[in-house]
C-alpha cells in the first residue's frame, strides 16, 4: 500500500513557514541596501557597523545579565513552589498557592509591567538593572514551577522512601536522589526561563532605568528611528549563538546517555 | 556515571558563580564618582561622537535609553519612572506633559545658545518663548514620488484624486496625519475642531482611500525605493536616507501646506542632573554640534547660525528648508484636548470604509 504524501507535504510547509522568514532576514543582512527593497550586492557592512555600536553591546551585555540571574533565581525558587505544590497537593494553603503561582502565566504582560512599576515606584526601589531582574524572576518563576511540577506528576516517591530507608540524610536523598531525577525538569524550565527574560519587551520597557536598556528594547526602538539592516544583522549574529548552543547541548546530551 | 556527575557539578558550580558575582555586577554601577546624565530619547537620534564629545567637555558620563513612542515614554513617566534628566518628545506631548506639570521651566541664563534659535521657525512652535522646551529637529510630512515615473507630478495633495496612479500610492497610517491632509486640501487649519470641516476633510480621505493601496507607516520607504510606489505621503527625514540610494526618488511638500513635527528638548519635574542637562541643551545648540547633527540625521535643527555651515545640497533642499510661502501654511499638530474623540470616530468611519 501505498502511504499517504500529505504528512510529508505538511511537514514541509511548516517548515517552509518557519525559516522561510529566518532565511530572508539572513540573507537580507548581506544586502547591501539599507531599505531591503533590492539586492543591492553581498555586502558586511552592517556587520562592520554593529561592531561600531557600543549602545547595542552594552543592551547585550544587559540582557544576558539579567537573563542568567533571573534564570538561576527562578529555578532555585520555581522548583522549590513546585516540590512543595506537589507534596502537599491535597492542603487547601497549596491549593491557593497553585493558584497565585499560575497567575502569572494568564496575566496580560502590560498589566503586570505597570503594576510592577508602580510597586517599584511606591516601594521606593531604584528602577534599573536590579527591578528588570526582579521583574523577571516574577513572571520566571511560574514557568519554572509549572515544568517542574509537569515532571513531578510521574515522580514516584517511593524512591525517596527507599533511600530514607536505606539510611540516606534528607540532604544526600536531595543531592542523590531526587536533584537527579528532576534534572531534564530543572534544565528544560531553566531553558525556558532564559529564553523568556532575553526577549521579555512589555514587562521590561516599563520596569526599565536609566542605564539598563535591554536588547529587545533597542532593537524596537530602532525598527522605528534607526538602521533596520543593523538588526538584521544583529539577529543573524543570535542565531548562530542560538543554534551552535542548541547543537552543543543536543552532543552534550548524546555523549551522557 | 562521573561523566554526568561531571556535568552536573559545572551546572551547579555555573549557579553558584552566578551567584556570587551577581551584587557585584550590581553594584558595578554605583561606584563611579563621575556625574551622570541620563537621556531618554529616539534610537539613535544624536550622531555618534557628539555624546562622547560632550562627555570629555564635561567630565561626565551620558548614558542613553530608547523610547519607540511618545505615548509609551508618557505611560512609563506618568507611572512615575524616575532618574532621566532630558527627554524629547514631540511637541504635542510636550504640551501634554506641560499641562500635567511632569516637566521643568528651563533656566535661560544656563543656556546662552538659545540666541541661535531661528526665530523663523519658532513661530511655529506651541512654546514660543522657549519656556519649558527647546525645538531639537523640525520634519515636516509630504510627498515622495519616482520622477522618472510620475513626470507630471504636481507639489499638491490633489494628487490622491489621480485614478492613473491607483494602488499604487500609500498614505500614513496616523489619524492626525491623514485627516490633516485632507483639512489642509481644504484649506483648513490642522487643529481644527470644527465638526463640519472635519465631515468635509472626511469625505475627501474616503475619495482617496478609493485610490491609494493602503494606509502605511514604515514600508513605503522599501515600496517607493522598489518603485513599487510612485507616490507616497512620508516624512522628509526617511525619504532623504531612501535618496542615498535611489536618487531618482524626490521630496516635495504640499502647496496647500503640512503637518510640521518638531521634538523638544525637556527636562523632567524629578530630574537630578539639572546644570547637564541643560549644558547638554545648550551643546545641542552649538551652531558647529547644530549643523553635524543636521547633515546625520536629514532633518532640520533650528538653529540659524549652522545653516551656513551645512552642505550645499542640504542647504538647497526644499526637503530640509521650506519655502517661505509654503512654511507659512504649515502647522505643528496641538494637542486636542476633548475633540480628539471626534477624530478617532472619523478615522475609524475612514478605516471601516470600503
Amino acid at each position: 500500500m501505498k502511504r499517504s504524501r500529505f504528512p510529508l507535504m505538511i511537514t514541509v510547509a511548516v517548515l517552509f513557514f518557519f525559516y522561510l522568514p529566518i532565511l530572508i532576514l539572513v540573507v537580507n543582512s548581506f544586502n547591501a541596501s539599507r531599505f531591503e527593497s533590492s539586492w543591492q550586492g553581498f555586502s558586511l557592512r552592517w556587520y562592520a557597523r554593529l561592531v561600531h555600536e557600543p549602545e547595542i553591546w552594552q543592551a547585550a551585555r544587559n540582557s544576558l545579565i539579567i537573563a542568567f540571574s533571573a534564570t538561576a533565581v527562578s529555578v532555585i525558587l520555581g522548583t522549590l513552589a513546585a516540590v512543595a505544590l506537589h507534596r502537599f497537593s491535597k492542603s487547601r494553603l497549596q491549593r491557593f498557592h497553585y493558584t497565585l503561582v499560575y497567575t502569572p502565566l494568564v496575566m496580560p504582560e502590560i498589566l503586570m509591567g505597570i503594576s510592577l512599576l508602580m510597586f517599584f515606584v511606591s516601594s521606593g526601589v531604584r528602577l534599573g538593572l536590579f527591578s528588570i531582574f526582579l521583574a523577571h524572576v516574577t513572571f520566571c518563576i511560574s514557568f519554572v514551577a509549572m515544568v517542574v511540577l509537569a515532571r513531578l506528576q510521574d515522580f514516584d516517591y517511593s524512591i525517596v522512601e527507599a533511600a530514607q530507608d536505606l539510611g540516606a540524610g534528607w540532604w544526600a536523598t536531595i543531592r542523590k536522589v531526587l536533584l537527579p531525577m528532576l534534572l531534564p525538569g530543572l534544565m528544560a524550565g531553566g531553558l525556558l526561563a532564559f529564553t523568556l527574560s532575553i526577549d521579555d519587551f512589555v514587562i521590561t520597557f516599563f520596569v526599565a532605568g536609566p542605564g539598563s536598556t535591554t536588547l529587545p528594547i533597542r532593537v524596537y526602538s530602532m525598527i522605528k528611528h534607526g538602521s533596520p539592516p543593523l538588526i538584521n544583522a544583529l539577529s543573524t549574529v543570535l542565531l548562530v549563538i542560538t543554534f551552535s548552543a542548541v547543537a552543543m547541548s543536543q552532543r552534550l546530551s548524546r555523549s551522557n546517555q | 556515571m562521573t561523566k554526568s556527575r561531571e556535568i552536573k557539578s559545572r551546572y551547579f558550580g555555573l549557579a553558584g558563580f552566578i551567584f556570587l558575582f551577581l551584587p557585584m555586577i550590581f553594584m558595578a554601577g554605583c561606584g563611579k564618582t563621575k556625574p551622570r546624565l541620563n537621556i531618554y530619547t529616539w534610537a539613535d537620534y544624536f550622531k555618534p561622537g557628539l555624546v562622547s564629545r560632550f562627555e570629555k567637555e564635561h567630565n561626565c558620563r551620558v548614558v542613553i535609553d530608547t523610547f519607540d513612542s511618545n505615548e509609551a515614554m508618557y505611560a512609563k513617566l506618568k507611572a512615575g519612572a524616575m532618574g532621566y534628566d532630558l527627554l524629547t518628545p514631540t511637541s504635542y506631548m510636550v504640551s501634554l506633559m506641560h499641562s500635567q506639570n511632569m516637566i521643568q521651566r528651563l533656566d535661560h541664563r544656563l543656556l546662552p545658545n538659545l540666541i541661535h534659535i531661528d526665530p523663523d521657525y519658532l513661530k511655529l512652535a506651541i512654546d514660543k518663548t522657549m519656556d519649558h522646551s527647546v525645538p531639537y529637529m523640525f520634519v515636516y510630512t509630504g510627498l515622495a514620488y519616482l520622477k522618472s515615473k510620475v513626470p507630471d507630478f504636481v507639489p499638491s495633495w490633489s494628487m490622491f484624486d489621480r485614478a492613473d496612479l491607483k494602488g499604487r500610492m500609500t498614505m500614513l497610517n496616523d489619524m492626525r496625519e491623514t485627516i490633516g491632509a485632507g483639512l489642509k486640501f481644504l484649506g483648513y487649519s490642522l487643529n481644527s475642531t470644527d465638526e463640519k470641516e472635519l465631515r468635509e476633510a472626511k469625505e475627501v480621505v474616503l475619495r482617496w482611500k478609493k485610490n491609494i493601496a493602503k494606509f502605511e507607516n514604515e514600508q513605503y520607504k522599501t515600496g517607493i525605493a522598489s518603485g513599487e510606489f510612485l507616490v507616497v505621503a512620508s516624512y522628509s527625514g526617511d525619504i532623504l536616507q531612501v535618496r542615498r540610494e535611489n536618487p531618482d526618488v524626490m521630496f516635495a511638500v504640499p502647496r496647500q501646506g503640512t503637518v510640521i513635527s518638531v521634538d523638544d528638548l525637556v527636562i523632567p519635574q524629578n530630574a537630578r542632573e539639572m546644570e547637564l542637562a541643560h549644558a547638554f541643551i545648550n551643546f545641542l545648540h552649538d551652531p558647529a554640534v547644530a549643523a553635524e547633527n543636521t547633515m546625520f540625521l536629514s532633518y532640520l535643527c533650528p538653529n540659524k547660525d549652522c545653516y551656513p555651515l551645512l552642505s550645499e545640497e542640504m542647504r538647497k533642499n526644499p526637503a530640509v528648508f521650506l519655502d517661505p510661502e509654503i512654511r507659512a501654511k504649515c502647522e505643528i499638530l496641538a494637542d486636542l484636548g476633548e475633540a480628539n474623540a471626534l477624530y478617532i470616530k472619523i478615522w475609524d468611519e475612514i478605516k471601516a470604509a470600503k
